[in-house]
Order: structure tokens, then sequence, then C-alpha cells
């Protein structure tokens, strides 16, 4: 069976999708949940889980929040200064809105501009929202806007998907590169019938209907197999006495720092 | 594989539990350094948190050598003069011209429950100690007398030779105190004011030598003839500057982990077994043997 993506617990935004005069009332939930393994970092020799310092790279020392100010780098040791000031005044400001302004057609959108995507859930709005999900649907086009969240504008899609609304952020044109920019791409020959005739066929021939669930990180399975085989492992081994040693060096530290306390 | 996973979580459990009370990070606590006996590092740990109050007196303000066997007694060990890299900035250190290194060592000096754990972590097994003190390092406070039997004799010879030595001392007014080397021999202490030369006491402990061995056929007091079969050899040498002893409650790199044991005069007796004073049983050794040592710091008639 497929394993599912669990559903999150909360929603991460609040706020109203607008299309002219009309205002739904929404919620936010991620959608996409990363599922790649990740490993923490220890300690060799003692197992202790290790964390990151923000080091100053002229006195090496460990710098305090109150003490950190963002420089926009130019050159190698030129930095332009923000105070949090500055960077608050010019914020985009989050008017809690969904601003649809035109609908297209969803496939005419080029999917290497979609970014990150988010169910769309009424916000005790149950009526207005199966309203519009059901226009959607009927009329089988995507509306296209901007919102803000947290700092960042973003240009989005929103469109019906298995009963519900999905909100997608889009990239910026200028995020995207221009391939033929790339030099490999530039003069490219131009193959012959025969060849074009059998490459077609080639692809005929292997021509189906797409199916996500045919691909697995065999990565993660991997390591999945290998964790679960170690913590059964584990439990063979007699846990306990090691902890009961652990314990016997704490009591044995405990009585001597007392003993020399007294000494 | 089960192994490294098991490996990594007991020790991180000890990390953050036993790091509140102590500034050493212990690690490969499973590591078995007394293959015999199966005694591992823990153990080790262990016996030099136990016995630290009563051993740390004796290792107070004197630069250290140490002897370590990080993969245990049946390998090679390496003397340890020089604090190696990596010493912790806590441990303290004494910068001193070594003659046999021909340049400037840091010892490391022990005067805390930490540094002893960091040298325990470190399978610093055997601790040895010079006769005298950083501060005053030309002029001893100890003055030792080696007993050394040379098979077939045997401990029972050496402890019957200390007893003739004691009452030797008793007559100049001079308060011993006996251990075991944690071998085969024993060691006669003499707590004395800081104020003589190694020559002086040197000089002195092989004056007595030379009296016991014209007294008793079995004792030689030259290092000539310390390797005369059958015998009991006084060694007067090792009271010299950069000579050290094997400090009390030392342990030993042998089979079921022997400690250099202070003992009552009472204790020595026929038939002792030094290999039976080992990490396990000396912890419970009660009242300490040497009770008052440092407050009998005795005169030399020299």
């Amino acid at each position: 069976m497929q394993e599912k993506a669990e559903p999150p617990k909360r929603s991460i935004w609040r706020g109203r999708i607008s299309i002219g005069l009309v205002n739904v009332p929404v919620k936010l939930y991620t959608m996409i949940r990363d599922k790649s393994i990740s490993f923490r970092y220890l300690h060799k020799h003692d197992g202790a889980p290790l964390k990151y310092q923000k080091v100053c790279t002229l006195d090496k020392e460990v710098v305090p929040w109150e003490d950190i100010i963002k420089g926009y780098q130019i050159n190698e040791n030129e930095f332009v200064v923000f105070s949090k000031e500055e960077l608050e005044a010019i914020k985009p400001e989050s008017d809690e809105r969904i601003r649809i302004e035109k609908f297209v057609n969803l496939i005419s959108i080029d999917p290497l501009y979609f970014d990150k995507s988010y169910i769309l859930a009424p916000n005790k709005s149950e009526d207005a929202y199966s309203l519009m999900l059901t226009a959607f649907q009927k009329i089988g086009m995507a509306g296209v806007g901007k919102f803000t969240m947290k700092t960042k504008e973003h240009p989005v899609v929103i469109h019906e998907y298995k009963g519900s609304l999905i909100l997608t952020t889009l990239r910026y044109a200028n995020e995207i590169v221009y391939p033929l920019d790339l030099e490999e791409l530039k003069n490219l020959p131009k193959p012959t019938t025969e060849e074009l005739k059998l490459a077609t066929k080639i692809i005929e021939n292997l021509s189906a209907d797409f199916d996500i669930t045919e691909y697995k990180d065999g990565f993660r399975e991997k390591v999945e197999k290998i964790i679960e085989k170690k913590r059964k492992g584990e439990t063979i081994i007699p846990e306990r006495p090691q902890k009961e040693e652990a314990k016997e060096l704490m009591v044995a530290l405990r009585e001597t720092l007392n003993k020399l306390e007294q000494q | 594989m089960t192994t490294i996973i098991y490996y990594l979580k007991s020790e991180y459990h000890r990390g953050i539990t036993v790091e509140k009370l102590t500034k050493v990070r212990f690690s490969n606590l499973e590591k078995i350094l007394f293959p015999q006996s199966q005694i591992r590092k823990a153990q080790v740990i262990e016996y030099y948190i136990r016995i630290a109050p009563k051993m740390l007196q004796y290792l107070k303000d004197r630069p250290l050598v140490t002897t370590r066997y990080p993969d245990g007694i049946d390998q090679k060990g390496f003397f340890e003069k020089n604090a190696p890299k990596g010493t912790p900035k806590w441990v303290k250190t004494f910068t001193k011209y070594s003659e046999t290194t021909n340049r400037n060592l840091n010892y490391i000096v022990c005067n805390n429950l930490d540094t002893l754990l960091w040298l325990a972590n470190l399978a610093a097994l055997e601790i040895h100690i010079p006769l005298s003190k950083t501060e005053s390092y030309q002029k001893p406070d100890l003055l030792l007398f080696d007993i050394d039997p040379e098979p077939p004799s045997s401990i029972d010879d050496a402890i019957q030779i200390a007893k003739i030595l004691k009452e030797k001392l008793d007559n100049l007014s001079l308060k011993s105190y006996p251990k075991t080397s944690g071998k085969k021999g024993l060691h006669i202490i003499i707590p004395i004011i800081p104020k003589y030369s190694y020559k002086q006491t040197r000089e002195f402990v092989h004056q007595i030598g030379k009296q016991l061995a014209k007294e008793n056929e079995l004792v030689v007091s030259e290092f000539s003839r310390s390797q005369d079969p059958g015998t009991v050899y006084i060694d007067y040498l090792q009271n010299s500057q950069g000579r050290t002893m094997v400090a009390p409650y030392s342990i030993r790199p042998q089979k079921d982990a022997p400690v250099s044991t202070p003992l009552a005069w009472e204790q020595l007796q026929k038939g002792l077994k030094p290999k039976e004073f080992n990490i396990f049983s000396v912890v419970a050794i009660e009242p300490n043997p040497w009770e008052g040592f440092w407050e009998n710091k005795q005169k030399l008639d020299v």
C-alpha cells in the first residue's frame, strides 16, 4: 500500500481569498512533507549531538544574538549594513488577503514556475468555500493572483484538486534561467528524418499514464531498513546492566564529591 | 551494525548524565583494558573515583609520569611524561627540563578529582610520582626503601626484611609506612621535611641497606647484586631527582588489576598476597592505614 504523507495538525496562515468583491475566509495548510532522511551530527567520542554557533571570523568568539546585524555583501570585505528598523520599514505588508486577479488554464502555466503547494481550507466559511470550489470545478480554470506570507510576496495560482482548493506559489520570471543562455544549447544540429522517425517511435512505445506512486526514494527505504535492524539489534544486547553501570559511576562520583567536600 | 547504535546511545546517555558531576567526558567505557579478567574502562574509572579521597593527597603538586594502555594491558603501553595533545585547559601542568629527553616537558599535575578521572579516561593505568614536590623539586619530602625480592625469594621474604627494617627505623624514631608495589615487592616510605638533598636521602637509605645486608644474608644493598637469585634487594637509587615511584593506590598493568596498596604494619604478615589487593578490594580497606601520613614529616639524622 502506498504510504501517505501525514496531514498537518495546524494551519500556517489565515486570511481571505478575494475575487473582486467576494471574500472567502480560508486557512492555509502545508501540503508538501519532505521525506528525505536527515541525520544529526554527533560527537564521535561520546555520541552527543553537535550544535551550530555563530562565530566571529575575526576574534573566533561566539557572538550572541543581540550583537548580530545584517549586511549585504558587495565585495569580499565590503558590506552594506541594514538595521532591523530599516528592513521592517520596507517589508511588504501582509494584508491577509490572497488576491485573485484573473483566471487561466492551469496547463498554460509551465510547471517550472511552480514552487510550493498548500491546501486551502475553509475558516468557518464552509458555504462560501464550497460555492467557490464548485465554481472552480465547473469552469475548469485556475485563479492567478498574489499574496504575502511572512515577509515575501508571491505570485500564486489556485486550482481545484480532489475536492479542495490548492494554492501554489510561483517563481518570479527572473528566478528562472533561460535555457538558451547555455552555450551547449545555442547551436544544436538538426536530426535527420530517419533518426527522428525512430526516436518518435520509441517514445510512442513507451507512452503511458503518469503514476507518481511508481517512484520511490530507494536511499531512504534502505536507510530506514538499516535503522529498523539496528533498533531490533539493540534490544538483543542487554541494555539494563549498561544503564546500571552508568548509574554506578554517578553514584560513586556523588559519594566521592561529598567526601572530598568534607576533607 | 547493532553495536554502533548501542554504543552511541549508551555513551550519549552517560555523556549527559555524568558530565554534570565532572568536567571529564568519558569515552569508550566498554573497552576491555584487562582482557584476562574482562575488566572494562568503566571499572577502572569507578576505582579511581572511589579511591580519589585517599589517593589525591599523594599526587598533589607532583609532576606525574604515567603509563597508558589505551588498547589494554596485553598491548604495549607507553610512558607519558609530556601532557598529551588535547590536554584540557583546566589540567594543571608543570614545565621542567627533562634530562632523559633533552627538552622542556609539561608534566601533568593532578590536584583534583577531574584530573585524576581525565587520566583514568586516557587509560593512564599506572601513575608514578617523584619523591619531591614541584615547589621544592631538589628537596624530597619522601624517602623510599624499595624492597625487591629476587626469586626464589618471595613476598614472604620481602615482608620479613621489611619488618626488620621497620624495627631499625623505629629505633631511629622514624615512623614508616609500607605499601605493596602491586607486583612482587614492597615500598617502605618515610615522609620527611623537605630540607635534605636527594644525595643525602639516597645516602641515608643506602647506609641502612648496608647495615641490613651485614646483619642478614638474604639482603643485598648494591645494585650490582640486585639480580642475585634468592636475595632481597633494598633499592636506594630511586631516591634521586627525576626518578619516580609508583604512586600509592596506582593500578599496575597486570592480570586482575592489582593496586600498589598502602597497608598498616599489622597487615604485613606471612602469606600476604599482593595480588589480592586489586581495584575491587582496595576501596573497601578501612580505616585508612596511612592515617596522619602528612602530619608526620620527619627529620633525618644525616
